[in-house]
This record gives structure tokens, sequence and C-alpha cells, in this order.
């Protein structure tokens, strides 16, 4: 295979190469059927050069480029367009698009410091709107389904090197607080390559899938691969697939996808919604790799999708469970290419210390790998968060990257660079110790055992529900902004593993304020709040000021406050507890303290 | 508004008034919710029950596939309670009727 220093040259290879070749197909959906839409290499080539040089012409090139889509191949030729000018793309969520906002946007705008927005037809009124209310003026907006706006033909290539940022990847940070993961075109090439080689990848692969084109498996994995392997990709948005899980396997059936996937929910949801009938209709034997990455890997949905799409073809050995992030551009580790996924029974009370055992009499906990580490793409290292040292095999640590896919940082983050994606590993002994450098942290537990990469937990506390990150200081401050009885500062939100992750709340309640007289109705409006505003159910527990507990500096101990939850120890004034956690508090508080009841 | 007692028929024949649609949408959204459907009152916002983005959109596709209309992915937070989304897929419905 032909050598690329940047991304954009093996676009613009790949592209002159394979003109006539279909290299994406985006489904429409409507009520009874799917509609097709086409984009071959040349069509997306010389989009992308006439919105390219409209971005040149403006003075874009080198800067950032906001991008504002739905689902659809607009977004594709806007992202390669930002390819060909020499632009840092920056994907985002379109705002109203599933809860998010445009404060949400807003934050990402300035932080990013773009230079222009592009967007199409239907949206570019509101967006300019937008703009205009928030008195930014200097950002030219440009709506590329128009055909009218860029010159092909005055394009010229611009000058990049490896070092270069391709995009910006704005999945971590909190609202108040967006961070961008720069991605060079080395990280974004060693990546792709690095999926190549977990997937065995070629011409004739055919990528597909449903997640968010924003979201980092969407974009490097349906979406860039296709490119870097010449290959191709049958597309949906999540809202088709959301509303009707079977057009996702309809879609891998009819287009004979071969790899793609999402996070372990949407496998859980096919097997809840996907009926007897419908599934004789379906043909999932072309399907080689069903990457199950994103959220935690569940065994139990492994087992019961396997089984249960097996009379559609579906073999076991095409679950694809992997392991990445964004900060690592994407993929770190696989399930190697016909092996079926890799279970590990433990004993559950001594993961939780730290180490894999066999089930002693305590409950067990089964595990699946996330695969293996290619060598020559990532050296990955379990570490004791305390001594900064490499954990003996088959213990829990935090799990440490390096690899030329790990990119350099957050945007503008120099003091969370230092920490995170500079971290130093302590080697050897006395005299001998020296430190070894240039390790990102990624803030999951982890183990290794016999080669295979097992992820056991999280030592952040972003939250993790239906694929998308929650920051729990987003879902705090927000509740405590709704009325002067929840006190600010007062609240404490992680999730509680009930089979899924479930969001909870323990907020502090002002006895004097007005509103505390009526406690269902605040609780009312914190659950209505997180609803509408996270789209998540969450159960809330309403207290008495001093039970959120805080650090001597005043940080506020999310997962203590878990585990004083589950043990019980946490006394409500007024809550709703989903049946799962309640369930979960009557297993593990001892049995001698007064449980708190269910409410509502 | 639409007239509770309004009764709309469809290319299917099936005759739809705003207390069926309420039964209906009770069972979908009890499903949803984990619920049973005794518990479901139609005038409570739904955001209340904790409905989530995947429920949200599934009862979507649901009104979608039973009663061949597309809607707005937003319809459930749109109209929030069972009361205004049964009202809303009567009045689409009798959009239909009428258009067909």
């Amino acid at each position: 295979m032909k050598s690329f220093e940047t991304f954009t040259e093996l676009v613009l290879h790949r592209t002159a190469d394979l003109p006539s070749k279909d290299a994406f197909i985006f489904l429409h959906d409507n009520a009874s059927g799917s509609d097709a839409e086409r984009l071959t290499y040349a069509t997306l080539d010389q989009e992308a050069k006439r919105v390219a040089s409209w971005l040149q012409q403006r003075g874009a090139s080198g800067g950032q480029v906001l991008l504002l889509y739905p689902s659809g191949l607009d977004f594709i030729k806007a992202f390669t367009a930002c390819l060909y000018a020499g632009s840092v793309a920056v994907p985002a969520p379109l705002p109203g698009d599933q809860g998010n906002h445009f404060s949400r946007v807003t934050g990402i705008l300035q932080d990013a410091e773009v230079r222009a927005v592009l967007t199409d037809s239907v949206n570019e009124p509101t967006i300019s709107g937008w703009l205009r209310d928030a008195g930014i003026t200097h950002i030219p907006v440009l709506a590329t389904d128009l055909p009218g706006e860029g010159d092909a033909s005055a394009w010229s290539e611009p000058r990049l090197t490896p070092e270069s940022l391709a995009f910006l990847q704005y999945t971590s940070g909190s609202t108040s607080a967006p961070k961008g993961v720069m991605v060079s075109h080395r990280n974004l090439l060693a990546n792709e390559l690095a999926i190549q080689h977990q997937i065995h990848g070629h011409q004739d692969t055919r990528l597909g899938g449903w997640l968010p084109f924003y979201h980092d498996m969407g974009l490097i994995g349906h979406i860039l691969q296709p490119l870097f392997l010449g290959g191709s990709s049958a597309l949906m948005s999540p809202i088709s697939f959301l509303k009707r899980p079977l057009r996702w396997l309809q879609m891998i059936t009819e287009y004979q996808v071969t790899a793609g996937g999402g996070p372990n929910f949407g496998y859980d949801l096919c097997v809840k919604r996907v009926t007897d009938q419908q599934l004789a209709t379906l043909d999932l034997s072309s399907w080689e790799q069903a990457a199950n990455g994103a959220e935690p890997i569940r065994a139990e949905t492994v087992r019961a999708f396997t089984e249960r799409f097996a009379p559609a073809g579906f073999r076991a050995e095409a679950f694809f469970p992997c392991y990445g992030m964004a900060e690592t551009t994407l993929l770190v580790s696989g399930t190697p290419h016909g092996q079926a996924p890799i279970y590990r029974t433990v004993d559950a009370q001594a993961l939780e210390q730290g180490a894999l055992a066999e089930v002693a009499e305590t409950g067990a906990r089964t595990l699946v790998s996330s695969g293996v580490v290619h060598p020559t793409d990532f050296t990955v290292k379990i570490v004791d968060t305390d001594s900064f040292r490499e954990q003996p095999e088959g213990h829990v640590g935090e799990i440490w990257v390096k690899g030329d896919s790990v990119a350099s940082g957050y945007w503008k983050r120099p003091e969370v660079n230092e920490e995170i994606f500079n971290a130093k590993l302590r080697v050897g002994e006395g005299a001998e110790e020296t430190v070894d450098a240039g390790w990102l942290r990624t803030g999951d537990l982890g183990v290794l055992e016999a080669g295979q990469l097992y992820v056991t937990g999280r030592l952040k506390e972003m939250i993790l529900i239906n694929g998308r990150n929650i920051y729990p200081h987003d879902v705090e401050r927000q509740v405590q902004s709704l009325d002067p009885a929840f006190g600010i500062g007062g609240g404490a939100a992680f999730s509680v593993d009930a089979g899924e992750e479930h969001l909870v709340l323990v907020q502090e309640i002002r006895p004097n304020a007005p509103a505390a007289a009526d406690l269902p109705a605040l609780l009312a409006s914190a659950r209505s709040l997180i609803s509408r505003e996270f789209q998540v159910n969450a159960s809330v527990v309403l207290a008495r000021p001093g039970t959120v507990r805080k650090t001597t500096s005043g940080k506020i101990q999310r997962t203590l406050m878990r585990k004083l939850l589950l043990e019980g120890a946490v006394t409500a004034e007024h809550q709703h507890l989903e049946q799962l956690v309640a369930d979960q508090i009557a297993t593990q508080a001892p049995a001698a303290q007064p449980q708190p009841a269910p409410v509502g | 508004m639409t007239d509770t007692t309004t009764t709309v028929t469809t290319s299917s024949a099936q005759q739809h008034t705003a207390e069926s649609l309420s039964v209906w949408l009770v069972d979908r959204i009890a499903v949803y919710l984990k619920r049973s459907s005794d518990q479901i009152d139609a005038t409570v916002p739904l955001a209340e029950y904790g409905l989530d983005s995947v429920a949200a959109l599934s009862l979507c596709g649901d009104i979608e596939e039973d009663f061949d209309l597309v809607l707005e992915p937003t319809v459930a937070w749109d109209y929030p309670t069972i009361e205004a989304l049964a009202a809303h897929i009567l009045e689409e419905l009798s959009t239909q009727a009428g258009a067909a």
C-alpha cells in the first residue's frame, strides 16, 4: 500500500483512483422504508473542492471550521472540504438535535476559535440567527448544499505536514468547559491503519452504521475508514435507528455491510425490539465485524444478540468488542479477526479489590474482553494510580496508552495536557529508578491477562448512558438553577450499574426556602428537567443540608456518595428511586439499617 | 384543540378517537417506562416519568408504523402529555384522511 504524509493526500489519491465507485450510501428514513442516496468518489472530490475553494477565499485555510449538519452526505462533503482546504474541521451536534442547545455549540465555537461555519440550507437561517443573537458577526456561514458558492477550479492543494491538525473532536468535557481533542494527520493515518489491522479491511470492505457523524466512532470508523481503504459505507441517522432498530439490520442485509457497529445499548435494543417475523427477513451473514464499543460491553447483551440473530446468519466470531476513545483518535484494541469474544467470569468482590480471581462464595461478574492490542500500533500498560508503577498481569489499574494514534492533547489546555497526555510511569527500583514519560491516562480501569484487555470500570466521573457522555457537574448545575430550594454545590450526580448505567442525583434541599414546603413538586421538577435536558431517566434523592460529602477543598465526592447510597446510608427527605436502584440498595445495605423505601 | 369526540377513520378502516389513542399510548409508554398501565396518568408530563431519548424515539417509530404517519422526532417533547399526544395524532390523522 502506498504511504501518505497526510489524510488529505490520501483522499485526493483515492478520489482520483476510484472515480465512479460509490463511496457512501445514505438511507433517508420514511414511514414505509428507506430511500438511498449515493455519493461517488468523483462527486465527493468535486463538491469538496468547490467548498474548499470558498474556505480558502475566506482565509479559513489553517483555521478551524465548525460543521453543523444533520446526518447525511452533506456532512461528508463538508468534512472532506476542510481536509482539502487545509482547514481544521470541528464537527459538532446540530443545536436542537436530541437535547443539544445553542449554549453547548456556542461554547465549542468560542473555544475552537472557528473562522467559518458550514451547514445546510435547511439549518442555515436558524444558525445565522443564533450567531446574530449571540453578537457574533465576523464568522461567515455557508449552506454547502446550494451550488452557487465556491468554484472547484479555483481550489489549490494546501501545504500540510503530518503534524498539521486534521480536526478537533469535542466529545469530552462538560457543557461549561468543552474540550477538543487535537487530532493530527499523523494521528488519523495511524489510527485508520490500526483499524485496518484489526478488521482486515480492503477495497471491498463495506462499513456501515447509524452513529452520529460528530461522534468519534461514527466519524473515524464509519466515514474515514472507508476513505482510507478505498472501500464504501452505508449510513443512516441515529434517529432512524432509534425509531426502528430493525432498519439498521435491514441496511446490513440489503447493502451487505461487512464491518461497523455502535455502543452496547444498540445491540440490546435490537434484541428487545426486533420480532420473530422481522428476524425471518434478515440476512446478517455478510457481517464480519460487529463493533461493540464506546460504552461498557455487557456479556448478557453479547450472548443474547448472538443467540437471537444466529438464525439470520449472525456468527459468534463476527462480534467485535473493542476499546478506544477520542483521545487515541479512536480504536486501541479489538477482538482478533475470526475469533469469538472471550468471556472471563471472575469473583466480583476480588475484582472490586483489584484482582482477577476464580469465583469464590460471593457473586460472580462476567467480563467481556475488549480484545488485543496490535503491537505496532499501541503500547498499553496497566498502572497503579498511587505509585504510578505498572501492575502485574491480572491486576486492575488505570489503562495507559502510547502510540502514533494518541493525540497531542486538548486544544488550549496545556495544564490538563501535561497531566493527561504526558503521564510519567515509574520504572526500576532505588538508584536505578527512571521515569518513562509521554503516556496517555485514559481514566478507565482495566486489566491485562494473556494479552486480552478487560475494561473493568472508570476513574473519571463521566456517566455513559445510551452511548452518550453525561457530565455530573452539568446535571447538578442545571437542577440547582431551577429553584433556590436546591442548594448550590449541594448535589452529587453519579451512575449506578443496574444492568445498565442509571443516573442518580442526590440533592440537598434548603429547608427555609419557600419551595421546600412541597417536596413532591420539587422532585417532579428535577426529574422533568433531567428528562428534557439530558433525555435520560433519573433517580432523584432529596436530602437535608450536609448530606453530600465534600473533600476539604470542597470537591464533591461522587464516588463516595454512590457507595453511601448503595449501603443505605443516605437518608432521603423525599425520593424517586427506579426499581433497579432500589433493588441494589436492598441487596447491598446492611440488614440492620433502615432501608429507604422506593417512592413514586 | 381537537374535539375529544372526533372520530377519524383511516385507510385501514380503523376508527380512532382521542380515547382509543390514549389507551394505545398508555400501553406503549408503560412498556418503555417499565411500569404498569394503571401507573400512567394521561395528564402528567411524560418527562416526570423519566422519559428518555430512546423511549421517546421508539414511541415515535411505533406511532409511525401503526398509524402510517411521519412525525417529528421531537413529538414526545413537543406534546408532553398523553392527552396532548393523542390530540396531536388525531389531528394528523384527520388531515391525512382529508387529503386522501
